[in-house]
């Protein structure tokens, strides 16, 4: 009874320990959780730790090897392993939960505390992990540093397993073989049979003549290197007999490969789509401010291919199959998502999305798309494409920040058109980055040598720029929204302050130089302060 | 600078409409021809008078349409890419040197109203996708030309034939100081030399200037004028 009651009170004492839950948390999410940004570097460190081991092992075949190199691997590595290993059956599950469980159902119905039910369940459930397929690993990738037992180097195999873990790749194709347990299992039973089968026949018929079989295994070891289609000879049927079965069993042989290697192939067809999706979703996931494009119409398409040229991150998402097949084979992210519902959105994070671009071509989806991001995101940046002039109000109240519309736009072009025709041309060419002249937004940064800087005083003839303009920052306005102030081709005793943008046009390579200086001289700045 | 144009706008859609507020807001004269009621209803609804039904592929109302009016310019802006298409070769054939702009929302049309002979094309989608771009990436060039381009009014591209024996000819553009001195930025030039192609100034090669090269250059209007009057321009 003592006891019972010093577990219960370990129990909750635990529970309300938040300190426990937090170093608890830690390593599990160092462990097991995929999303965690320090889980990386556990998994190199460890993936360092097993080959490292292998290769010393491989080396200690031939030539003994230093006695540091042999205490590192016997007492570095194998130490690490057990931790690990203690620390996973540790987060496998909670124990205090058991007892606390266990504990308030004693109460609610008035039984004494059951300490060996406790105790029973407990166990169970620590087993239950000792004896999962990787737990296993784990333990067989310890014991090869018991050099004594010749026989324990096998498991150096384990430590190679022990790999597994570590990496997405080999852990989706053991997903994808496990999708088809059922038919691999009777694959291996029908192999089962006909090496059982074969090999007593064998036995039976040859032992006598044939020098090479000598036991059931021999035989058994034949049946598989024939039925496998391998054949390496070594073991060859003498008899009539034998030479029968040895024909039956090819035939046989070469069916159950197809077999395996049909159920193999379709699992993975099957499953191919899921895995490409999953990678992709977690190559996004590592992205930093990128973009959503949703809708792989026109317009997007000839963002993404500009996007692309720039080098800037983006996800697709669409809900017609064949167009994020056409985005994948441009070499594009993208996903195959309804937008419109929660579930598209459930794997990013909206924090490092610079901006959201309903691009669809029916305004209503664009609106369910703007209202479906903002029930995610308050902060989120959002463009909606909008068909219908119309929908602007509606598009802006579902929470668009920002309406572009190929309409409006090329109303506003068209009129240019014809009163300024090479203007329209010059700044189509600019736009467009076609032939390498760019337009160009410079930062006036802090310390960096504009700061304080007369117009006249800098040259932009040297820079072989063209200053158009300034844009100056509206402090009070948020950041995204600013730009109020523009000043066309400002007074030659204009002066620059902090947060200033100069609008310059010029060859990239120019305006690529003169950022670098600007840049550069506030850094050159910063470090004499 | 702003000599009204009459213009024959084709099609009343959802680009149509936003084209033909556009020019009205520049003063332009907007004639609207469709062969759908409907679409023209809403024209004028929007407040434009000049509205014919026409069929496109009857040649003589088309030829009627543009003597009566004394038509400058023809667009093209159907929704319908086909149409501006055959409009246009169908222009080609009747009026050779009337210009002809057309939309479009892709490549491959774009391409194809080339061949059809329309001198200007505006290909929608690019244009807006690109704005996009802009958008998001660079907020303060994508303000800084909306500004220039088409809310501020008073700043204005030019085109400036060089005269004959004015003072810009035979200069080289180093020598000049035009945003200094005139107040206006020169963006680049068809230089008849080079062949009739448009460069930018921002190549760093110092171009000679002749007489017959075109300037492009941008600043507000006064200014403009003023350079245009000491070129010895008529205004």
């Amino acid at each position: 009874m003592r006891f019972a009651q010093f577990l219960v009170d370990l129990a909750f004492l635990i529970d309300n320990s938040l300190r426990y839950q937090r170093i608890k948390r830690f390593v599990k999410n160092l462990l097991e959780n995929d999303d965690y940004p320090y889980k990386r570097y556990f998994d190199y460190f460890m993936i360092f730790l097993i080959l490292s081991s292998v290769v010393i092992i491989i080396e200690e075949v031939k030539t003994p090897i230093s006695k540091w190199l042999y205490y590192y691997d016997v007492y570095f590595v194998t130490g690490v392993f057990i931790v690990e290993y203690l620390l996973r059956l540790w987060v496998y599950n909670d124990v205090h939960k058991i007892i606390i469980l266990e504990y308030e159902e004693s109460l609610f119905l008035e039984r004494p505390f059951d300490t060996k039910r406790v105790v029973k369940e407990i166990i169970k459930k620590k087993l239950e992990y000792i004896f999962s397929p990787l737990a296993i690993i784990d333990l067989l990738a310890i014991l090869p540093s018991y050099r004594e037992l010749r026989i324990l180097r096998i498991f150096v195999l384990f430590r190679v397993f022990k790999l597994l873990r570590y990496s997405q790749n080999i852990t989706h194709f053991f997903q994808v073989l496990a999708s088809k347990k059922i038919e691999l299992f009777t694959l291996l039973m029908l192999v089962a049979f006909t090496i059982l089968v074969s090999g007593i026949s064998i036995y039976v018929f040859e032992e006598q003549h044939n020098p090479h079989i000598n036991t059931l295994y021999d035989a058994f070891y034949w049946a598989l290197v024939t039925i496998s289609t391998v054949g390496y000879g070594d073991i060859a049927p003498v008899t009539h007999e034998g030479r029968t079965i040895t024909m039956i069993i090819i035939l046989v042989g070469v069916g159950l490969i197809s077999f395996a290697t049909s159920i193999i192939v379709s699992a993975f067809s099957e499953k191919l789509n899921e895995i490409r999706e999953n990678r992709i979703v977690h190559t996004a996931k590592r992205l930093d401010n990128y973009y959503v494009i949703c809708g792989f119409s026109h317009m997007a398409q000839l963002l993404a291919k500009r996007f692309k040229r720039e080098g800037i991150d983006f996800l697709i998402i669409d809900n017609d199959a064949n167009v994020v097949e056409r985005a994948l084979a441009e070499g594009y992210l993208a996903i195959c998502e309804d937008a419109t519902q929660a579930d598209a959105f459930r794997h990013i994070n909206f924090n490092s999305v610079k901006a959201v671009m309903a691009l669809t071509q029916t305004d209503m989806h664009n609106i369910y798309i703007c209202l479906n991001v903002r029930s995610f995101s308050k902060e989120c940046f959002i463009i909606s494409n909008a068909v219908d002039n119309n929908s602007h109000k509606k598009l802006k109240l579902a929470g668009a920040d920002y309406i572009i519309s190929p309409y409006i736009t090329a109303g506003f072009f068209a009129a240019k058109i014809i009163d300024e025709p090479i203007a329209i041309e010059a700044i189509k060419d600019i736009l467009l980055a076609r032939k390498n002249a760019l337009c160009e937004q410079v930062e006036v940064i802090k310390g960096s040598f504009l700061e304080g800087k007369k117009i006249k005083d800098i040259d932009f003839d040297r820079y072989k720029l063209i200053l158009l303009g300034i844009v100056k920052m509206e402090e009070s306005a948020p950041k995204e929204k600013f730009y109020h102030k523009f000043i066309f081709n400002p007074d030659e005793e204009h002066r620059l302050e902090v947060g200033d943008i100069l609008i310059v046009m010029g060859y990239s390579v120019s305006i690529a130089n003169f950022k670098s200086q600007v840049v550069g001289s506030s850094l050159r700045h910063g470090k004499k302060a | 600078m702003v000599k009204k144009h009459k213009i024959l706008l084709f099609g009343f859609g959802r680009y149509a409409e936003q084209i033909a507020k556009n020019l009205a807001l520049d003063a332009h004269h907007v004639v609207i021809a469709s062969l759908d009621k409907e679409e023209l209803k809403v024209a004028a609804k929007d407040g434009f008078e000049d509205l014919h039904v026409v069929d496109i592929k009857d040649d003589a109302q088309l030829t009627d349409l543009i003597l009566d009016h004394d038509i400058t310019h023809i667009f093209c802006a159907f929704d319908d890419e086909e149409k501006n298409i055959y409009l246009s070769i169908t222009f080609k054939s009747l009026f050779r040197t009337l210009p002809v702009i057309a939309i479009c929302e892709s490549k491959e049309t774009e391409r194809k109203l080339k061949l059809a002979g329309a001198d200007k094309v505006i290909d929608t989608m690019v244009a807006a996708a690109n704005r996009l771009y802009y958008i998001v990436e660079k907020p303060a060039v994508a303000e800084a030309i909306d500004e220039i381009l088409f809310k501020d009014k008073s700043i204005i591209f030019e085109e400036i034939k060089v005269p004959k024996g004015s003072f810009l000819d035979g200069k080289n553009i180093k020598d000049i100081a035009f945003s200094k001195k005139y107040k206006v930025i020169l963006i680049g030039l068809v230089d008849k030399e080079l062949g009739n192609k448009f460069i930018f100034v921002t190549r760093g090669i110092n171009h000679k200037i002749d007489a017959g090269d075109v300037l492009v250059v941008v600043g507000k209007k006064e200014d403009i004028k003023n350079f245009k009057k000491l070129l010895g321009v008529m205004v």
